[in-house]
């Protein structure tokens, strides 16, 4: 009589394997059409409104003044082309790569701010001067943002990447 | 390396058309943000009228941007002036103006005044500059009376 390794435990693995195998691609389109509609939400009332944003900017005083004015024109599109690659899944690694850059910069951005002291608008989903609001709140809403962003570039775009690159 | 370069070169396109779409809808738009020289000021130049506000121009004055010609005659001009100011008495204009053209050029403003509400020589003064082709030409209405009431440098003397 051959023996055999215990035919329960690899097929157990193997259906697991199999599973994760189904898991990850809708665990990444999920992220990704996320982070689509965050920055598709996000550029809206900012390519609506760029003097509100350009002032929103400017509050946060971590630009020159002559910087100001072309990021609050090319900022809020970048976010809306960034939105429409990451829909239809092109240029993924481009788009990622940029989408994490860009919540990143935010997110330092606002930690900045705190240190500082500063009372400043987020400016994030809407150029309404609210005021400050709370920005413990914001800090771990753009947290969640960035750890999602670096989750759908891992499995985007490192987990697919060719074995020689 | 193939991911490296993958990443740049599509990044660098994002980038590329958001800055075409940006930029062409900023210079489409009616609202379009001024992206040059676009340090904000509290001086607004009158764009339908040659008159200047005193405040504007005290501003254009302190930073430098703005030039005073002193409309009346030789006599008053010595006996009180904005300070800085150049003496150009209208019916002298022929004779002095090649001799000050030069300190006219690049100003944000150049302030003709006088003194008196109904006082005319500062609004020929204009005239005759903008027709000698300087550009941003103002007066100062009731200039002199103005400036001196606020205690606002002068200096006598040619």
């Amino acid at each position: 009589m051959t023996t055999r390794p215990a035919p329960t435990v690899q097929g157990a693995a193997s259906s697991r394997t199999a599973r994760a195998a189904r898991l990850v691609p809708a665990l990444e389109t999920a992220l990704r059409l996320f982070l689509a509609g965050l920055f598709a939400y996000a550029s809206l009332d900012k390519i609506a409104h760029p003097d509100q944003f350009a002032a929103i900017i400017r509050d946060y005083r971590l630009l020159p003044q002559t910087a100001v004015p072309f990021t609050a024109v090319v900022l809020p599109w970048l976010e809306a082309v960034l939105a429409l690659a990451l829909v239809l899944g092109k240029w993924r690694e481009g788009a990622l790569f940029l989408s994490v850059a860009l919540l990143v910069a935010f997110f330092a951005s606002l930690v900045a701010n705190m240190a500082r002291g500063l009372d400043v608008s987020c400016g994030c989903f809407s150029t309404a001067k609210d005021g400050g609001g709370n920005m413990a709140w914001y800090l771990a809403r753009d947290g969640f943002f960035v750890l999602a962003g670096l989750a759908a570039w891992y499995l985007g775009v490192w987990r697919r990447r060719s074995p020689d690159g | 390396m193939q991911l490296v370069r993958k990443t740049i070169m599509q990044s660098f396109l994002l980038v590329a058309i958001a800055m075409t779409a940006g930029l062409a809808v900023n210079a489409l738009r009616p609202d379009g943000l001024p992206l040059a020289g676009a340090t904000p000021s509290t001086v607004t130049l009158p764009g339908d009228s040659t008159d200047i506000a005193l405040k504007d121009a005290v501003i254009l004055s302190m930073s430098r941007r703005a030039v005073f010609l002193d409309a009346r005659t030789d006599f008053e001009f010595a006996d009180g002036h904005i300070q800085g100011a150049l003496s150009v008495p209208v019916d002298d204009f022929e004779r002095i103006f090649p001799g000050i053209e030069k300190e006219l050029a690049g100003k944000d403003a150049v302030i003709a005044y006088c003194d008196g509400e109904r006082c005319p020589l500062s609004g020929e003064l204009a005239a005759k500059l903008a027709a000698r082709g300087v550009k941003n030409v103002y007066v100062l209405k009731n200039g002199w009376t103005l400036w001196n009431n606020e205690g606002l440098p002068v200096e006598k003397g040619r």
